[in-house]
C-alpha cells in the first residue's frame, strides 16, 4: 500500500502543477508563447553579418594609385568605399563626426620611395569604441591595404615588364597581376549544410531558452510553495520531502519538455532549421540540458526566500549563459583561466550538442552528453537533499 | 491498551528565538476526544506553542508528545491520524476548491477513487459545495478559509490541530464550523484549536489562557469563569436599598460587593448552596428580593482579570527579586 500511496502523492504533485500551468495565462505565455517569440523574432531579425565598414580613401596627387571609388568597388569584403579624396583633412574630419568609419590614406611619395628600396605606409585611421568593432575594422581594413598593396605591386610589375621587354625582348611573358598576387583563395565548406545564421544560432537558442525555461519554471514553482506556507503543511502531512521534490521535478519536467517539443517544432518544422544527426541523439540532448536545468533551478530555489531572488538569480544564470555558454563568444574566445567557468553552464553543454547534432548530424565531443549528466545528477541530488533539510525544518 | 489517555501532553516546554522567550514552561495536558482552546492575545505565543505540538518548533526546554510521540519524529502512519490547519497557508488561486481539497486529500493517502465522497462531505460542511468548481483566487478571504478547513478535515483526522480557523469568518459561520468542531469531538476526536475570539473559549472543554508567552490559566472554562471570580457571583435585587454589606461573614458567602442602592452581588463558594442561605437573611431581615440570579461574566472580562491578576503577580514577583 505504501508504494502505491508514495506514487499517489507524486501524481497528485504532477497534477496540481500542470493544472495550475494550465490555467495560469501569464505561465503560459511567459513559458510557450514567449520562447516561440523570441525564436520567431530572433529568425526574422538577425543577420550575422556586421556592417560594412564606411571608408574614404586618401590618394595624394602622382601616387599613381587609381582615383575613382569605382575603382575600389570591390576592394575588400566588409569595406564600403564612399569617396577617394586627395586631402587627409576633410576625411578626418568626417571620421571624427563619426560620419565614416575608417579613413585609408595611401602614400604621398609612394613611386619614389619604391624605386628607391624604402618601404611606404599605408596609414589607417578608425573612430570605433566597440572592441568587436575595432576587431572587425582591423582585419578589412588590413585587407583593403593589403588589395592597395597588390595593386602598388601590380603597376610597378607591370613597368617593370615593360622596361625588361624592352631591354630583353625574349624574356616569359608574365602578367603583372600575377606577379603581384601569384596565389588567390578559393574557399569551399565540406560542413554538411550551409552556415545559415539561422541555422547556425536556432540550434544553440534552444538549448539557452530551455534552460531559462526549466530553471525559471522548478525554481518559481518551490519558492511559491515556501513563502504560501505550503512547507510546514507538507512536512507535517504523511507525504515525504523525496515525494516532494520527485513530484515538483517531474511535472517541472513534463511542462518543459513540452515546450521543448513545441519549440524544436518551430525550429525544424517553421523555420526551416535541419536536424541532421538521430532525432534521438537531439532528444537525449534536450532531456539532459532539462534535467541539469531543473537541478540548477531545485538549488536556485534553496538558496531564495522570495520569488523576487529567483527571477534575480534566474537572470544571472541568463546573462551568464548570454556571455559564456558559446551561444554568441565561442568558449576559446576566452582565457584558459575562465574556460571552466563555462562548462559549468547546462547551456554550453547543450549549445554545443544541439549545433553539432542538428548541424553536422554528430559530435565530436561526446563529453558534452558526460558533463550534461553528470550536473544533471549532482545538481539534482544536491539541490533535492538540501530542499530536503529545508521541508524538515519548514 | 495505551498507558496514557491523552492526546497531547506538553511538560515545560519553552521555545526561545535566540533572546526572545516566546513561550516559556508551558505544561499542559488534553485528554483524548477534548477540545482544547489555546487563547490569547495577538502575539501571546499561541501559533508557537501549537507548532510545538505540530513539530514544526523543535522546544528550546521540555517536552512534547502527541498521540504518544515525538511530534519531530512521527511516524507515517501518526501523520496519517493527525490534521493540521496552519495559520499562513493559504490555497493554490489557479486550482478550485474541489482540486484544493482533493490535493491535500491525496498527499494524506487517500488514494483517488476515495476522494470524491469524502471531498463532498467536507466542503458541504463548510457550504461550499456549491461554488466547488470556482477557483481559489476568485473567492473572498472567508470562503477560502473555510476551504482551508476542509482541507484539514478531508481525512478525518483523530487529533486536529487549528490555528485561528475562524479568523475572518463571519459569526453565522463560526457557529457552523464550532458544530462541525463538537461533531468531531462526539466521534472521538481531539482538538486543539487557537483563536483570538475569546468567547469561543465557551467552546472548548479545556482553555490555555497564554499571555506573554506564559500560560496564565489551564482549566475548563466554568472553572476560570470561578477563578476570575474567586467563586460563583449571585446577583440580588431588592424593593428597598439594601446595603449588602450586612450579609458579610455568613456561611459560604466570601464576599460582597454593591452595584447600585438596590441591588449587589454577592460571591459565594457555590451558586446552589449559598443563595438559599443569602435569601434566607435577606428574608431575616426583612428586605423584599426582587430578583437573585447567578452572575455569569463574558470571557472578555474573566481573561482581563485573570490577565491583570497574573500581571500583578509578576510584578509582585519581580518586586520581591529585587528586594
Amino acid at each position: 500500500m505504501r508504494p502505491v500511496r508514495s506514487v499517489a502523492s507524486v501524481v497528485a504533485f504532477v497534477s496540481k502543477e500542470i493544472l495550475e500551468v494550465v490555467r495560469s495565462p501569464a505561465a503560459i505565455l511567459s513559458l510557450t508563447l514567449g520562447p516561440v517569440l523570441i525564436m520567431v523574432l530572433f529568425a526574422l531579425g538577425f543577420s550575422g553579418y556586421a556592417p560594412d565598414l564606411r571608408t574614404v580613401i586618401v590618394i595624394p596627387p602622382d601616387s599613381g594609385l587609381p582615383t575613382t571609388v569605382g575603382d575600389y568597388a570591390d576592394a575588400a569584403p566588409g569595406v564600403e568605399v564612399i569617396d577617394v579624396v586627395e586631402q587627409l583633412a576633410p576625411a578626418k574630419a568626417l571620421l571624427e563626426a563619426r560620419t565614416i568609419d575608417a579613413v585609408v590614406v595611401a602614400p604621398a611619395s609612394l613611386q619614389e620611395n619604391f624605386a628607391t628600396g624604402k618601404q611606404s605606409v599605408i596609414d589607417v585611421l578608425i573612430n570605433v569604441s566597440d572592441p568587436i568593432g575595432n576587431a572587425n575594422a582591423i582585419v578589412v581594413t588590413r585587407a583593403l591595404s593589403a588589395e592597395l598593396n597588390r595593386r602598388l605591386l601590380e603597376d610597378v610589375a607591370r613597368r617593370g615588364i615593360e622596361a625588361v621587354k624592352a631591354a630583353y625582348p625574349d624574356v616569359a611573358d608574365i602578367p603583372p597581376e600575377v606577379i603581384a598576387a601569384p596565389t588567390k583563395t578559393k574557399l569551399a565548406n565540406v560542413a554538411p549544410v550551409e552556415p545559415s545564421v539561422l541555422a547556425f544560432y536556432g540550434a544553440a537558442v534552444l538549448a539557452f531558452i530551455l534552460q531559462h525555461v526549466a530553471v525559471s519554471l522548478i525554481a518559481l514553482s518551490l519558492v511559491r510553495e515556501r513563502t504560501r506556507g505550503s512547507f510546514e503543511l507538507f512536512r507535517f502531512s504523511p507525504v515525504s520531502a523525496a515525494e516532494v521534490v520527485i513530484g515538483k521535478v517531474l511535472a517541472c519536467a513534463l511542462i518543459s519538455t513540452l515546450v521543448a517539443a513545441a519549440t524544436t517544432l518551430l525550429l525544424t518544422r517553421v523555420l526551416g532549421v535541419p536536424v541532421l544527426g538521430s532525432p534521438l541523439l537531439l532528444v537525449l540532448t534536450v532531456a539532459l540540458v532539462l534535467a541539469a536545468a531543473l537541478g540548477l533551478g531545485v538549488v536556485i530555489a534553496v538558496f531564495s526566500d522570495t520569488e523576487r531572488q529567483v527571477v534575480q538569480l534566474a537572470l544571472l544564470v541568463l546573462l551568464a549563459s548570454a556571455f559564456f555558454s558559446g551561444l554568441f563568444l565561442k568558449a576559446d574566445l576566452f582565457r584558459p583561466l575562465a574556460r571552466p567557468f563555462t562548462y559549468l553552464l547546462p547551456a554550453t553543454h547543450g549549445i554545443a550538442l544541439t549545433q553539432d547534432v542538428m548541424l553536422y548530424g554528430w559530435t565530436k565531443a561526446p563529453w558534452h552528453f558526460a558533463a550534461l549528466a553528470a550536473m544533471a545528477v549532482i545538481l539534482l541530488v544536491g539541490g533535492s537533499l538540501l530542499l530536503r533539510r529545508q521541508l524538515e525544518r519548514a | 491498551m495505551q498507558s496514557d489517555p491523552a492526546a497531547v501532553v506538553m511538560e515545560g516546554a519553552s521555545r526561545s528565538f535566540g533572546e526572545v522567550h516566546a513561550v516559556r514552561d508551558v505544561t499542559l495536558s488534553v485528554p483524548a476526544g477534548s477540545v482544547l482552546g489555546v487563547i490569547g492575545p495577538s502575539g501571546a505565543g499561541k501559533t508557537t506553542t501549537m507548532r510545538m505540538m505540530t513539530g514544526g518548533l523543535v522546544p528550546s526546554e521540555g517536552t512534547v508528545t502527541v498521540l504518544g510521540e515525538d511530534p519531530r519524529r512521527f511516524l507515517r502512519r501518526t501523520r496519517e491520524r493527525i490534521g493540521y490547519l496552519p495559520q499562513q497557508f493559504t490555497l493554490y488561486p489557479y486550482l478550485t476548491a474541489r482540486e484544493n481539497v482533493g490535493f491535500i486529500a491525496s498527499i494524506y493517502g487517500l488514494l483517488w477513487f476515495r476522494h470524491g465522497r469524502r471531498v463532498r462531505q467536507v466542503l458541504e460542511l463548510v457550504e461550499l459545495w456549491e461554488v466547488r468548481n470556482r477557483l481559489a483566487a476568485n473567492m473572498s478571504g472567508g470562503m477560502q478559509r473555510r476551504v482551508e478547513l476542509a482541507s484539514a478535515l478531508v481525512h478525518d483526522p483523530e487529533v486536529l490541530f487549528l490555528d485561528e480557523p475562524t479568523a475572518g469568518i463571519d459569526p453565522v459561520l463560526r457557529s457552523n464550523i464550532w458544530e462541525e468542531l463538537h461533531r468531531l469531538k462526539s466521534a472521538g476526536r481531539t482538538l486543539v484549536v487557537t483563536t483570538q475570539y475569546l468567547n469561543e473559549a465557551e467552546e472548548c472543554d479545556l482553555v490555555a489562557l497564554i499571555s506573554g508567552g506564559r500560560l496564565v490559566a489551564f482549566a475548563p472554562p466554568e472553572e476560570l469563569r470561578r477563578d476570575a471570580l474567586g467563586g460563583h457571583a449571585v446577583e440580588v435585587e431588592t424593593e428597598a436599598p439594601f446595603d449588602a454589606r450586612q450579609l458579610t461573614g455568613q456561611p459560604g458567602i466570601i464576599r460582597t460587593s454593591q452595584t447600585a442602592p438596590n441591588s449587589f452581588q454577592v460571591v459565594v463558594d457555590d451558586a446552589g448552596t449559598a443563595t438559599p442561605v443569602v435569601l434566607e437573611g435577606l428574608a431575616a431581615r426583612g428586605v423584599d428580593v426582587t430578583s437573585a440570579r447567578e452572575y455569569v461574566p463574558s470571557f472578555d472580562d474573566v481573561f482581563a482579570t485573570l490577565l491583570e491578576r497574573h500581571a500583578g503577580a509578576e510584578e509582585r514577583g519581580q518586586g520581591e527579586a529585587a528586594a
